[in-house]
Order: structure tokens, then sequence, then C-alpha cells
């Protein structure tokens, strides 16, 4: 091959680099991303999906009593506990006005869980079960837990919904 | 992971330091490199594949251009390719979302898109690369043969979130050969300690003086707390940054590094120009090496030279964030350079030292409004506020309340913004005529203001640096 056009073993393995950053990008959309679809519109399909038999929508001064937050700093606010003091079933959606808001809301959460294990602890190991696969994701400025036996369901829901 | 944070202090950096230590020196790069992606992947599990990725890329492309050196053509073409890619990359990343909405904001319908966070340190590890691809083009330097050592320039954990931003002509022969000593790593940690103790002492408390401000509703504002707030910020937004700059600096010196110096006291300049020479230096020096010679620099037209200013300036600007008041700020100061170069800048000069300073400051304070507003409209609301319009009144109580109960901080903040405050605090430290006194003064020091540092960070909520979202 002529020198001008012949490509190097460096060359392939810089655009071989070029096509898996494509495929990671992909990927990043496809699992990581956020959305700008109005926060309505996402609760709505969640909370669709949701059991209702266990869980019943709370005010903002849950929010405030359970995870230290105000609903009124946030762009929306999704939050469905349990009524019965002995279960931890508990659905959370949350859109973030900026991308600081979102580690603040994460913090609160993990603590949350944390909180709610030390009080099932040792009398109810099935919510404490429930507490362990909670279902935590962070996609863009949205920030959604469920604890429930359909957490992951609740979860796929979330996502598709983005 | 935070420099400011009990994680960082008492777990992962007195385990790096001890491990670098014991190794032989051919591994001690090796053990930072380790170091390094543990520190990054603590805070960003996802995107530590983008740097890996980045690294990648540009270590072939940096191979590629130096293959193609005796072809001209075909080396430029390949300087393009990386270039391309560094910035589709950071403008994918950071920009895509800004692209999105200014395109939703004019036309006639809405397109939902999706967003990604931002990866922390982005801008400037491909700024990093960036300089590496073009001096590697420009001959000034050698390649990088061996990836793992390419990876640790790009991805040095002292630096790699906030910068300074390291030119690689500057570390190349560091990465070979440095000197460790006990000295280095005392002095070093005592640069680190210092940069502790302006970001968690200094800036995060004055901060709060400019959140209680900025928090407050407009219309209840008076111009003096307008003045207060725009100070605080900028005493904030200096220890932040210049803090996390030396600790970065310090930490380098602890293992062996040399980083060039971010900071030379900004609040001291005498013109906009020279507070340039003084801020952020690293990054004035990049946009320098890499846009404005090219560009033409000042060797042109008068014309040609306020264009090359003005692209500069504007990209300074967009570099900052995705937002229209970060590229209202570089045009801020991309004009106010032009006038000191072409319109009042010998007058500037012939005033006394004092009026000198206060021009300076006060263009600088109104600067710093552009660039904590939210928004265009609530910065023009802001220093509107600050010159009596739509104020509530000159002065009221609650401007008075905020100096009255941040007095000494405020002045602690002026005294350590200037040379004096680290003139006074080696006074403290070399006063005495024993070198033995004076070391052991310089630990006591020291160590007080390291525990000092970690007794408000016990206590304090999560207060990351204001520079890890550029």
């Amino acid at each position: 091959m002529m020198k001008g056009t012949s490509l190097t073993k460096t060359d392939i393995y810089k655009y071989l680099t070029v096509v898996v950053i494509l495929v990671y990008v992909v990927l990043l959309m496809a699992y990581t991303s956020g959305s700008t679809k109005p926060f309505g519109q996402v609760a709505e399909k969640v909370e669709a999906s949701l059991d209702k038999e266990n869980l019943a929508e709370q005010d903002s001064q849950a929010l405030k009593r359970y995870y230290g937050l105000n609903s009124a700093d946030y762009k929306g606010v999704m939050f469905y506990s349990s009524e019965f003091s002995v279960s931890a079933e508990e659905v959370l959606m949350i859109e973030t006005k900026n991308e600081k808001q979102v580690q603040e809301v994460r913090d609160a959460v993990d603590e949350r869980i944390e909180s709610r294990k030390r009080d099932f602890d040792g009398y109810a190991p099935e919510e404490v079960q429930l507490l362990d696969n909670a279902q935590i994701k962070v996609r863009g400025n949205y920030i959604f837990l469920a604890v429930a036996p359909k957490a992951e369901e609740y979860s796929a829901v979330f996502a598709e919904s983005l | 992971m935070l420099f400011s944070s009990i994680t960082f202090l008492f777990i992962f950096l007195p385990l790096t330091v001890l491990i670098y230590y014991l190794v032989p020196f051919r591994m001690k790069n090796y053990v930072m490199l380790a170091a390094s992606l543990i520190f990054y992947a603590w805070g960003e599990p996802i995107y530590i594949i983008l740097m890996m990725l980045s690294i990648t890329l540009n270590y072939f492309c940096g191979m590629s251009i130096y293959e193609r050196q005796d072809d001209s053509v075909r080396a430029k073409h390949s300087l393009v390719f990386a270039v391309v890619m560094n910035l589709l990359l950071l403008g994918f990343f950071k920009y895509y979302g800004f692209l999105m909405e200014t395109l939703n904001a004019v036309l006639p319908v809405e397109i939902p898109y999706r967003v990604l966070s931002l990866p922390i340190g982005i801008s400037f590890y491909t700024f990093q690369a960036l300089s590496y691809i073009i001096d590697v083009y420009r001959k000034e330097v050698e390649p990088q043969k061996n990836i793992l050592y390419f990876a640790l320039y790009i991805s040095m954990f002292p630096q790699l979130i906030a910068g300074p931003i390291v030119r690689y002509v500057d570390i190349e022969a560091q990465l070979k050969e440095r000197t460790l000593s006990i000295n280095r790593f005392g002095n070093g940690a005592m640069y680190f300690i210092r940069g502790l103790a302006k970001k968690v002492i200094l800036a995060n408390t004055v901060g709060s003086v400019f959140e209680q401000v900025s928090a407050m509703q407009s219309g209840t504002v008076s111009m003096l707390t307008a003045w207060v707030g725009c100070i605080a910020y900028a005493f904030q937004i200096y220890f932040d940054f210049s803090g996390y700059s030396d600790m970065a600096v310090g930490l380098g010196r602890m293992f062996g590094f040399e980083f060039r110096m971010n900071f030379n006291y900004p609040y001291i300049s005498k013109s906009i120009t020279d507070f340039w020479k003084r801020w952020h230096i690293s990054l004035s020096t990049w946009f320098r090496e890499y846009v404005y010679i090219p560009l033409g620099g000042n060797r042109c037209s008068a014309q040609r030279h306020i264009l090359n200013l003005l692209i500069v300036w504007i990209l300074t600007g967009f570099w900052h964030g995705a937002e229209w008041n970060f590229i209202f700020w570089g045009l801020y100061y991309g004009i106010l350079l032009i006038l000191e170069k072409y319109v009042w800048g010998k007058n500037v000069e012939q005033l006394p030292a004092a009026v000198q300073h206060i021009y300076a400051f006060v263009l600088v304070l109104i600067g710093w409004v552009f660039f904590f507003s939210p928004d265009l409209g609530y910065a023009f609301d802001y220093l509107g506020v600050m010159f009596g319009i739509g104020a509530k009144g000159i002065v009221d109580s609650q401007g008075f309340f905020l100096i009255l109960t941040n007095w000494l901080l405020l002045v602690l903040c002026a005294l350590a913004s200037s040379a004096r405050g680290f003139r006074l605090l080696n006074r403290v430290t070399h006063r005495w005529k024993s070198a033995n006194t004076r070391q052991a003064v310089t630990c006591v020091v020291y160590v007080a203001m390291f525990l000092v540092s970690v007794s408000f960070l016990v206590t304090e909520t999560y207060n990351p640096f204001l520079y890890f979202r550029f």
C-alpha cells in the first residue's frame, strides 16, 4: 500500500478506541441518562404501576420528617409510604433543580434506609430484607427509591418512563 | 472523593503515602496511578471508564501524530482528528444539554432529550490531553511510550478534579525522575494544610454569608447587603479555588511532583490585565499557548487583536460552564481587557495605587455577579441592587447586622487574600533564633491549623469545591 493511505497499527487502535467510546456513550444514554420530560408525566406512569394496597401518598411534612428534605426545594416530589408502622414499604421519586441537590437527596435516601434498618432490626427480618433489596436509581436529576416486594418492577417502570 | 473529607484525610491519603514511600522508585508511578484511579472512581464509578477511554484515545493519537511527523499533511490530519475527538467528547458531556435547551428556546416545538450528569474534572483532563497532543505535534515533547505513565499524567489525583491544568512539557521529566525528601514532603504538607484551612475555615464560612444574602427575596435587599454578599462570594470563590490549588500543589510536592502556581494574590491586582496574570494562571496560560498565540496574539492589526481577545475570552467563559451568564462573564473580561489595552489602561496606571486597587476589585466584583447568578436576568437584577436600582435603600439593619456579625471573618479573609497574611503567619513561625524552636513552632501552628480545619469538617454538611462543576 502507498504510504499516504496506509493505516498503521496505532491508527487501528485509535479508531477502535473511538468505536468503544461510541458504544460506551450509547450505553450511558440508555442506562444512566436523566430526562427533560415534565415531572408530572414521569410520576403519572410510576404511580399507575404502584400497588396502592399498602402504599399511601404522603405530603411535604412527611418528606421533611422522614428524609429531612423540603419539597419546595425540588422540581418535583412523589412520595408514597406504608400507613402501617410494621411495614418498610416506601416509594420516593424526586427531580432536583440542579446536580448539587442530587448528592444531597442521595445522602438523605441512604440515611433513611439505614435508619429504617435499625428500626426493624431484630423483630421484622422480612422488612430488613426489603430494605436490603431497595432499588435506588439516579438518572440525571432524578432520584428514585423503591422499598417494596415489587421494587424491581417499579424501578423498571421508572426507567422506562423517562 | 474530596480532599476536604475525613475519608481522604484519615484513610486514603495516609495509606497512599505509606505504600508510595514503601515501594521501590520504579513502582511509585504505578502506585500513584492506582491511587488516582481509586480516588476518581470513589465519586465517579461510571465515568472512570470515560476517563480511561480518553486516556487510551489520546495515547494513540499522540503516537499517531509522532509516527507521521515526517509528513506534515498527515501529521496535521492526525492532530485535527485528535482535537476534534477531544472537543466532541467535552462538548457532548458538557454542552449537549445547553445546545438542546437553546434549540428548544428558538424552535416552535419542545424536543425532549436525555441528559447525562457532568463527569467531574472532564474540562481539566481534556485540556491536559489537548496540551499533550498539540505539544507532540509541535515537536516540543516526545510522545509518552508507556501508557501507564501517560495515564498517570492525565489522572494524577492531586490535580485531576480541579486543576491546576498541568502541561505535559512541565511534567515529562518528573514522570521519569523526581526528588523525594523529608523536607519536600514537609513543605508539601504545609502547603496542603494552608489550602485545607482556606477551603474549610474561610471559604465555607464566608460562603454561608453569601448564601444568606442570595436567599433573600428581591426587593428586601439594600445596596449595602448586596455589596456585602458579593464581597463574601468573591472571598468564597477565591479561598475555595485557590485552597484546592494549594492542596493540589502541596500533595504533588509530597509525592515529589512540582506543579506551577495557579494563583498569585489576585485581589491585590491594580488592573484587570494584572488580575488575569494572577487568577487561575494555568487556564490563562493554556488559552494563551493554544488559542491566543495560534490566532496571531497581538502581533497583528488592532482589529484582529481585538477579535483574538474576544474569541479567547468568550471561550474562557464558555469553558467554565454551558450557560449564557458564563459566556457573558467571559465577554465582560474580554471587553475590559480591550479597553485597558486600547482606551484607558495608561490612565489607570497614573492613578494612586489605592484607587487602582479599588478600580480592579470593583470590576472583579461585578464580574462575580455574572458568575454566581443562575441566569443573566438574576445577574442584572443583582447588579441593579448593588447600584441602587430596585434596592431597599442604601443601607439597612440587615446589612449592618451582616457586617457586625462577620467583621472578623471579613478582615481575616482580606488579610489571607493578600501577601500580608502569609507574611504574618511566617512572622509567627520564623521569629525564633534557634532552628529547632522555629521547627517546633511551625509544627504547632500547622497542626493547630489542621485540627481546627478537621473540627470544621466534622460538623459541617457536604460542601464540595465550587470548581467541581467546571
